[in-house]
């Protein structure tokens, strides 16, 4: 049994391609905390960086900036009465949350945090999240069809309409970063791992190949993907202000939470995809342009320094905080916080953990990116209306990933293409 | 939804009689709803995403001011006439005292009036900005609202030390001003205006020129020349259409006419039009302000009224360009020391009415934005 | 100038205009939030908060009964009890009930007292769980209504 745990730690492959079952159940343990607590991390980030936005302060009250805000909300989300409406289809109505939640979870199997922090290395990878994240769809309709109400009904065939629509060119975008990973061996590969290391390979990230061909696919899908997780400029089904409600209205409670845990995993997913195809992965910044022994470690401080000054600054803004009785318990919380984050980035300095985290690291900023970019749309732009918002799925975004396609193609093949010309 | 299966249409049934068509659907926005700007209750008939039919239920914040005001005298009735439209209070105050001295004969000083004009412009920038932030809101962006209601702060504060009410400010008595200008009056106000520049400017920046900003209210909630002048809409929807007609321009009151300043007007009586102008009278107003303040005439700021005020027996009505639009005071008095009728005519109530005509035909999502840009507030529609 | 719109259109610039200005407002010198109880708002002189009745420096009241506020008042919710002094002649002040629940905080009674005895004070704290405490007596309006300060 330990020779079955410590064999596999010396190796340098995933543990589903290694076949390591019981490293498999850990990774897969590993990937759902981490996701669940980056769920929890989204929701006060979200608040505070809109807030911050906004010229206010956001959650302050609970815990020491607010840091506790998340754990409240799913206490007091869990503790809520569960309703179920009556002459609803009760078992559609239980599992349309669980699906949504399944197939959000499931594209993590292949999301790779590094050469060999991934559960598995599907060589069908990238296919398969988009396969996986399609079948959401179904949840989202099933939802609706089991609130028995007719408002309910409407909005998640709106929502499922949009996500089916956006799909397309999502895929197509996600065509044209496929085939550029034939350039260097002349032969691409769909798994998640393999385009990564075909990046590394080729010594560019995706993004910046073919320039400005790059950019457009991956602009394509940045904007393909916000609108396929319902996300601010695209959220009319969900919106508040809207009379069709959405299908989320009727569900209360838990319940409730599984769908906003749904979208916020989607949302990570898509931004998985696309840090891994067209922004480098694991790969740390400039691995060419600034190569070699120095630059590597030089950047693989970076993590531990920026959680020791996460620590700091939590430091710093305990001078501001009022010194009265009632806050004694919040100041002491964030100095625990701050210790825990500085003692965090000194054990991440250590040689033998730096080398492990650092492909973490720079896949989650990369994560974080676009995360922070939906938070951005969100607090800025107005909502587009539905019919305006199929116009844009069908006959914007999609002429112009097939172009994208067609480029990547004709760039790809010039000399050959310029070979049979000339003669 | 209908099983008239039987049937090639429910007229064979019953020729004649107007039924619901097989495709509609009856919609409640109801009182309580996140956009519709107070208790109003929206009744719509859609067909599929398409509106065919408005109804508006109203009468869910009626409090029978017009009732109060014939048990109270013209001077304690002056602190319920904030509470109409309670975004904008000044301007009620302003309107309900001009029609009180006008039944009782009695000449403002000047530097009352110019303090009234003052603060009635400040008024109208912070009706603009509850405006404009609830506005764009409906439409979906979050952050104008916020900047909108930061922008408010500065000019509540002036009131808080004008008059010691934020919102529900009881300003003006018949007769002038109850209050001098405050220490640093002038100063802080002058503030405020060059600080509002720039961030009208962020407005621009930030919905103006935005593409979905144009997409939402281009082309939305279109209503003509003619029909704005035959439904006796005023205000922002009726410059919108091209009309021009300000009641500061052209019936002046309290010293307008001393101010020189623009009115904007639009050419497509459409949301985006309605948007633009109402943001540059946020500018004008700020002229008018700085005019107002650089040029305060020193002197009395009340006349001399009696303690009970009984004006003769008779009737005025008077009506002031409010934010809203045109609202107007029809006072009767009996000669007694009480009211014996005080009719409001609210803005609101009457543009209101447009919305049927606006809407007709609009998308779902469109009813909101109309709604919006009707600037309505129910203290005003229901009284 | 049609090539430049264009332009402007396909990248996205006004998009992007907005994006910046969002983003700039993040500095932390624009937030304006006030964290109330830790932080409480500046009041203006002449706010009408909760009324008190004043009196001089000698400790008598400033208060001659005479009935101006409770006529002024538009709700009707000022009573004034008085009693003659036998000696001055003059009317003493026996009872004063201020209804503060249905107060509009007008500033009426304020502006009719003769002597500055009312005042409508810079007090906003004063909420209540229900409304047995809302109608003043004298000695409340004298030494303000009781309340519980609160820190947290």
């Amino acid at each position: 049994m330990i020779q079955y745990f410590l064999g596999y730690l010396h190796s340098n492959v995933t543990p589903g391609e290694a076949g390591n079952f019981l490293w498999v159940t850990i990774y897969v343990l590993l990937v759902f905390a981490g996701i669940s607590v980056g769920v929890m991390f989204m929701n006060w980030f979200e608040r505070k960086v809109m807030a911050h936005m906004q010229v206010r302060l956001g959650p302050m009250r609970v815990g020491p900036v607010g840091l506790l805000q998340p754990v409240a909300d799913a206490l007091k989300l869990i503790l809520k009465e569960d309703l179920v409406p009556s002459n609803a289809d009760k078992l559609v109505f239980w599992f349309a949350p669980v699906c949504v939640v399944m197939t959000a979870f499931c594209g993590f199997i292949v999301v790779p945090f590094g050469r060999t922090h991934a559960v598995t290395d599907m060589n069908i990878g990238v296919l398969f999240m988009l396969g996986v994240s399609s079948l959401g769809v179904l949840g989202v309709i099933m939802a609706g069809w089991a609130s028995n109400s007719n408002y309910s009904l409407m909005g998640s065939l709106r929502s499922g309409a949009q996500m089916v629509s956006y799909e397309i060119a999502m895929s197509m975008a996600v065509v044209s970063a496929v085939m550029l990973t034939s350039r260097a061996t002349g032969t691409g590969t769909m798994s998640m791992i393999g385009i990564v290391q075909a990046q590394q390979q080729q010594h560019t990230w995706f993004a910046f190949s073919f320039f400005p061909v790059g950019l457009i696919a991956l602009a394509v899908f940045a904007i393909a993907m916000v609108a396929e997780t319902n996300r601010a400029p695209f959220d009319l089904p969900e919106a508040e202000s809207e009379l069709v409600a959405g299908f989320m209205t009727e569900y209360s409670g838990f319940r409730w939470s599984l769908f906003f845990l749904a979208e916020y995993t989607s949302m990570m997913a898509v931004s998985a995809i696309a840090s891994t195809l067209w922004l480098g992965g694991w790969l740390r910044p400039f691995p060419n342009l600034l190569g070699g022994q120095t630059w590597d470690t030089a950047f693989s401080l970076v993590p531990g320094l920026l959680f020791v000054a996460l620590g700091a600054l939590c430091f710093y803004r305990l001078r501001s905080m009022p010194r009265i009785r009632a806050m004694r318990p919040e100041v002491m919380g964030l100095a625990g916080f701050g210790a825990f984050l500085a003692a965090l980035g000194l054990f991440m300095l250590l040689p033998a953990v730096r080398v492990r985290i650092q492909d973490i690291f720079w896949f989650s900023l990369k994560i974080g990116f676009f995360m922070y970019l939906y938070i951005w749309y969100r607090t800025t732009f107005p909502r587009y209306r539905f019919d305006q918002l199929m116009k844009i799925g069908w006959k914007v975004l999609l002429p112009i990933s097939i172009g994208v396609v067609v480029l990547t193609a004709l760039i790809g093949v010039r000399q050959e293409l310029l070979a049979l010309v000339w003669r | 939804m209908s099983d008239d299966s039987f049937y090639e249409s429910l007229e064979e049934i019953a020729p004649g009689h107007t039924f619901l068509g097989s495709n509609e659907l009856v919609l409640n926005m109801g009182p309580q709803h996140p956009s519709t700007h107070g208790v109003l209750r929206v009744i719509l008939k859609l067909d599929g995403e398409k509106v065919n039919g408005i109804e508006c239920v109203i009468g869910y914040l009626h409090r029978g001011i017009e009732k109060l005001a014939e048990n109270r005298t013209w001077i304690q009735f002056g602190p319920f006439v904030d509470r109409l439209d309670y975004t904008a209070a000044v301007s009620n105050s302003m309107g309900y005292c001009l029609a009180v001295e006008k039944l009782l004969g009695v000449e403002i000083p000047k530097r009352a009036q110019y303090l009234r004009v003052i603060l009635t412009e400040l008024c109208r920038l912070a009706s603009h900005q509850i405006w404009l932030g609830t506005h764009v809101l409906d439409i979906g962006a979050v952050t104008p609202l916020f900047y909108a209601f930061r922008d408010r702060e500065d000019i509540l504060n002036v009131f808080e030390k004008y008059c010691g009410a934020r919102l529900t400010t009881h300003a003006f008595r018949i007769g002038g001003c109850r209050w001098d200008a405050y220490e640093g009056f002038a100063k802080e106000i002058l503030h405020i205006c060059d600080d509002l520049g720039p961030k009208i400017d962020e407005y621009k920046d930030l919905i103006t020129g935005n593409r979905i900003w144009l997409q939402r209210t281009k082309n939305v909630g279109y209503i003509s020349p003619e029909d704005c002048l035959a439904y006796g809409l005023t205000g922002p929807l009726l410059r919108g259409s091209g009309v021009n007609w300000d009641l500061r321009k052209a019936q002046p009151y309290s010293s307008y006419e001393d101010f020189d300043f623009d009115i904007p007007l639009g050419t497509a009586g459409d949301t985006f039009d309605r948007y633009i102008i109402r943001i540059e009278e946020m500018r004008q107003s700020i002229r008018i302000i700085r005019q107002a303040v650089e040029g305060l005439p020193e002197g009395p700021i009340i006349t001399k009224v009696p303690k009970v005020i009984k004006p003769p027996a008779g009737e005025a009505y008077v009506s002031i360009e409010a934010p809203k639009g045109e609202l107007g005071y029809f006072v009767v008095s009996d000669g007694t020391a009480k009211p014996y009728r005080v009719r409001v005519r609210p803005p609101s109530f009457i543009n209101l009415q447009a919305l049927e005509k606006m809407a007709k035909g609009s998308l779902v999502a469109d009813v909101v934005a109309i709604i919006g840009t009707l600037d309505i507030v129910l203290g005003e529609v229901d009284r | 100038m049609k090539v430049g719109e264009f332009f402007k259109k396909i990248l996205l610039f006004d998009l992007f205009k907005g994006l910046s200005v969002t983003f700039k407002h993040q500095n932390p010198n624009d937030l304006v939030t006030e964290q109330y109880p830790l932080e409480r708002p500046k009041i203006a002189e002449r706010f009408r908060g909760i009324p008190r009745l004043v009196k001089d420096e000698n400790g008598n009241d400033l208060c001659t009964a005479c009935g101006a506020c409770a006529l002024a008042c538009p709700e009707k919710l000022i009573k004034v009890g008085s009693e003659r002094n036998p000696e001055t002649k003059k009317k003493v002040l026996t009872e004063f009930d201020f209804d503060m629940g249905r107060c509009m905080f007008c500033g009426l009674c304020e502006e009719a007292c003769m002597t500055d005895a009312l005042d409508l004070s810079k007090d906003y704290e004063v909420a209540l769980y229900s409304r047995e405490g809302t109608e003043l007596n004298r000695a409340q309006l004298e030494e303000g209504a009781p309340r519980k300060v609160y820190e947290k």
